[in-house]
């Protein structure tokens, strides 16, 4: 397929969000002026698991400026209970009351809400509700939950072995029994949460006369959640707004419906006053949303070469006590798309998820971040035990150019990807000839350098056609519309909830693209429920690919209609040969353009102001609507290489030189694109070296604030060296692939083999993450 | 409930708060000045900060009371006539926000700091950085435009 050539999509213009932004005028949730709203704060079990013997409201009640305090009980009257029930083979149905009523499952859970007068009075108030409770035996991790008479996090689930599945294709005993090796590795990710800026917050103001419900509120995916809110409050879908202006930042934690949003929303209804809470960051910390804290171990059988026969995976998943997931939803994707870029065909995997008596998990940017660390430290393990370079272990079995479209062993198929273009220009681009000369210098000289490769194979969009076949309901369509005003000014708007990717400015000049105007004159709107169409939000790295492919299609559409209302205005029969440029009607005479005088802002009027002298039988204005339901799957993919330092005597890092090379099909703003690059690679190194959400053996969460919770800061960083290596893809009209979440799979991988080669002469691997200096100290002592 | 007078951004609010009251809250709530942004309220993201008499210090660790007699300046006087000062414009044409959360509290810290330090080097302009969160940046673009705006004042 040739090239195709755009007049705006890739053009690197500064974003359009930008100036609010910058100078104080965002409208974040908590901006945004309510008149007469009261505040709520929750009230937190102390306890990771116990029963709530009784809640004595009576002493906060009194208090000045104290409105009513919610418990589970009044709760369930006003809301259904969420049921996560789909049908899934090994998939244990669970479900949840909007708040606890008869036992708290962990550290943090909201057993009562405070309703004040301002969120000072809240907070006071909510340290004298007198919860009573009894004290459970309570599971701290994934083994403990599985012990034999292990106290049960949800009595309906009776093991606490929430899900399980297996999946075999292929015969992996028989390639294990002719492999020349079978290498054995194990990869441990610890827990992390989304740590937005912005903490969770809503404002609900209930309009008693009309019956209606508008919840201000960052989310990721507004129109899903007007869906939830309306479910749950027993309201229409009419009755509800959902309005989502600016978000300081989702990562995943804003997508689900969460117990104190709902809470909040039917306080506002009994009520009959706006209500608005923003948790501290304590709560955001303690109650928000979890991930990862995975476990992984391969089995590859091998030839004495390197040649991968068959693999084996396991995953076990602590995914905390509540379930706003499927508890499969997460660790599937690893077992699904873990072989990559990678020739196998015989392949296994088990994947069992546990609840324990810890705060919910939930997708975090890159759900299946584990998924190239493992399979790129399997291919390290397979170098390091059968004493090969480990590039040349990946190129040996790294899928061809002429092989692709190549179906991996659970059927997903690869199409339109670059890996072995991207991996040989990131170790060329890291000197990695080079570096085993310097690297012995250097340890000539006491210096302990590595170098970690990692090649990634992102799934980024997921269709409708995906969910179907993996029993998920749902669907992975994208909604727009489009509008040319009579003045000629364009409006679009589209399903997805922004959170800093720069949706305004890039979706405007897919828009210019598809009708043919300037982006500077088209206006993207996002995040009302009222305006926007129905789409599935922001999630994976959809925006990108079904976003710009609907907005585009959609103003192909419009373009169209403009384009035949000016040819009847030149007195042409058809429109054929004349296109719009920028907003105005251009000719193509024998291979030359004519400019034909006729502006969009003409065409519009027309089309508004004067609908007799339109095309016969067409209809009068200039209003598109489109959906679009991407291809089962859309990937993308780029390679990692990094350097780092090891300190042998305090443990600590420093990250050298990182490249990553990357192809994510045609880039709408390479700006754009590149801070996604930058961000990704930050938030996987930051949980690789320094994030680790830590309870303790009785399941108390001991990671309360900022000082615990370590995120990485511009220290931290290196530079990241970006080699842009982008393809188009086949598989939608604009030609987009997807990002944004293959840097954080890349560079968990890269840093941790760049590690494992440092560590090298001294015989120990790192098998598991954070990469912190205690961590590293402990495995040089071992020695 | 006390009443006190703040000087902000040039202009005297009247205030009527609770001596416990954060100067966070006070300029977002009493003040209506909603640029400066709250995302941790133990003073470690840096997103609230503000200048006290051009230092840069957390507002959610003031108490507003306290801030009677001095000169607060916030995220909103930075932008004068409403065109963006230098480190806004850098940060605008360098890609150096996303979702734009911390972004006031990074602007207000590099505005006392190019103050006293216009040459700053790559190195001294991290470790002033580490001081403010961003989770969304990966900070390469915001050192670029820091540097950008410091070179273009120079």
């Amino acid at each position: 397929m040739p090239k195709p050539r755009f007049r705006h999509i890739g053009a690197a213009l500064p974003r359009k969000e930008d100036l609010r932004l910058l100078t104080g005028h965002g409208r974040y949730v908590d901006d945004i002026e309510i008149p007469g709203a009261l505040h709520a704060c929750f009230v937190r079990s102390p306890h990771p698991h116990a029963r709530i013997a009784g809640i004595d409201t009576k002493a906060a009640l009194s208090m000045p400026g104290v409105f009513a305090v919610f418990t589970g009980k009044d709760l369930a009257q006003w809301t259904t209970p969420l049921r996560m029930a789909p049908p899934i083979e090994g998939l244990h149905p669970v479900e949840m009351t909007t708040l606890p009523v008869d036992k708290v499952r962990f550290h943090g859970d909201p057993v009562a809400c405070v309703i004040a007068t301002s969120r000072y009075l809240a907070e006071d108030a909510a340290e004298q509700v007198e919860a009573d409770y009894e004290a459970l035996p309570a599971v701290a991790d994934f083994d403990q939950a599985l012990a034999p008479g292990a106290p049960l996090v949800d009595e309906s689930v009776p093991s606490n072995l929430v899900s399980r599945q297996a999946f075999t294709t292929g015969e992996v005993a028989a390639r294990k029994r002719e492999a020349h090796r079978v290498v054995e590795c194990t990869f441990s990710q610890q827990r992390m949460t989304h740590l937005p800026v912005e903490t969770r917050g809503c404002a609900a103001v209930w309009d008693e006369g009309r019956r209606h419900l508008t919840l201000h509120i960052g989310s990721q995916v507004p129109h899903p959640l007007r869906t939830q809110v309306a479910a749950r409050m027993r309201l229409s879908e009419s009755q509800v707004t959902i309005s989502s202006l600016d978000v300081g930042g989702g990562f995943g934690q804003k997508i689900a419906l969460y117990r104190e949003e709902l809470t909040v929303a039917a306080a506002s209804r009994q009520l009959k006053r706006p209500v608005r809470w923003r948790e501290d960051r304590m709560e955001n910390l303690l109650a928000a949303s979890h991930a990862r804290e995975d476990r992984c171990r391969t089995r590859a059988a091998v030839t004495k070469e390197g040649r991968l026969l068959g693999l084996e995976l396991q995953i076990e998943e602590d995914f905390g006590a509540y379930c706003f997931y499927p508890a499969n939803y997460l660790a599937r994707v690893v077992a699904m798309i873990l072989t990559g870029p990678y020739k196998v065909r015989d392949y296994a995997f088990e994947v069992k998820v546990a609840l324990t008596n810890k705060c919910g998990n939930g997708p975090m940017r890159a759900p299946m971040a584990i998924t190239s660390w493992v399979m790129e430290g399997t291919m390290d393990a397979i170098a390091r035990e059968l004493a090969l370079d480990p590039l040349e272990v990946r190129r040996l079995n790294m899928v061809e150019p002429g092989e692709l479209p190549y179906a991996m062993p659970t059927g997903e198929v690869i199409a339109d990807i670059t890996p072995r273009e991207t991996l040989e220009a990131a170790v060329k681009a890291i000197d990695y000839a080079g570096f085993r000369a310097r690297q012995a210098a250097a340890r000539r000289e006491g210096r302990y350098l590595g170098l970690g490769l990692c090649s990634v194979v992102e799934s980024t969009t997921y269709g409708s056609r995906f969910y179907k076949a993996a029993g998920i309901p749902g669907s992975g369509h994208e909604a727009a519309w489009l509008r040319i005003e009579p003045s000629g000014a364009v409006n679009a708007s589209v399903g997805l909830g922004p959170t800093g990717q720069g949706y305004e400015t890039a979706f405007a000049q897919v828009v210019a693209e598809g009708l043919g105007v300037e982006p500077a004159s088209v206006r993207v709107h996002m995040g009302n429920t009222d305006v926007a169409p129905y789409g599935m939000g922001s999630r994976g790295a959809r925006g990108g690919t079904a976003g710009s492919a609907t907005l585009f299609l959609c103003a192909r559409d419009a373009n169209e209609k403009v384009l035949a209302i000016a040819a009847k205005m030149l007195g042409f029969d058809s429109p054929e040969g004349l296109r719009m440029v920028d907003g105005r009607v251009e000719r193509e005479v024998l291979g030359e353009r004519i400019e034909t005088g006729i502006a969009l802002a003409q065409i519009a009027r027309t089309a508004y102001l004067d609908p007799t002298a339109l095309p016969a039988g067409m209809a009068p204005g200039l209003d598109f609507s489109k959906t679009y339901d991407p291809p089962p799957m859309t990937y993308s993919n780029a390679a990692h290489a990094c350097e780092v330092e090891l300190d042998p005597e305090t443990g600590a890092l420093r990250i050298l030189r990182y490249f990553v090379a990357e192809d994510c099909g045609t880039v709408l703003n390479p700006f754009v694109v590149e801070g996604q690059q930058h961000g990704a690679i930050a938030m996987g190194l930051s949980g690789a070296l320094l994030e680790h959400m830590r309870y303790d053996e009785h399941a108390q969460n001991i990671t309360g604030s900022l000082a615990d919770y370590l995120v990485a800061t511009a220290t931290d960083l290196p530079r990241f060296e970006i080699l842009a290596m982008h393809t188009p893809s086949r598989g939608n009209p604009v030609g987009t692939k997807g990002m944004a979440e293959g840097g954080v799979m890349g560079s968990i991988g890269a840093i941790a083999n760049a590690v494992n080669d440092a560590l090298a002469p001294f015989g120990v691997i790192a098998d598991r993450q954070p990469l912190s200096p205690d961590y590293l100290r402990s495995l040089l002592r071992s020695k | 409930m006390l009443e006190f007078e703040l000087n902000v951004n040039g202009e005297r609010h009247s205030v009527r708060a609770e001596p416990r009251k954060l100067l966070s809250d006070v300029l977002r709530e009493d003040c209506r000045l909603t640029g400066t942004h709250v995302g941790c309220e133990h003073g470690v993201c840096g997103a609230c900060t503000v200048l006290i008499d051009g230092q840069p210090a957390r507002a959610c660790l003031l108490y507003a009371v306290q801030m009677q007699d001095h000169e607060i300046t916030t995220i909103e006087a930075i932008a004068a006539g409403g065109r963006p000062g230098a480190l806004q414009q850098a940060l605008h044409e360098a890609h150096g926000l996303q979702c734009g959360f911390c972004t006031a509290g990074i602007v207000m810290t590099f505005e006392a700091y190019l103050k006293e330090n216009p040459h700053p080097s790559e190195e001294e302009v991290r470790d002033v950085l580490s001081g403010n969160l961003c989770r969304c940046t990966g900070y390469q673009n915001i050192v670029a435009a820091i540097l950008k705006a410091a070179h273009a004042k120079a």
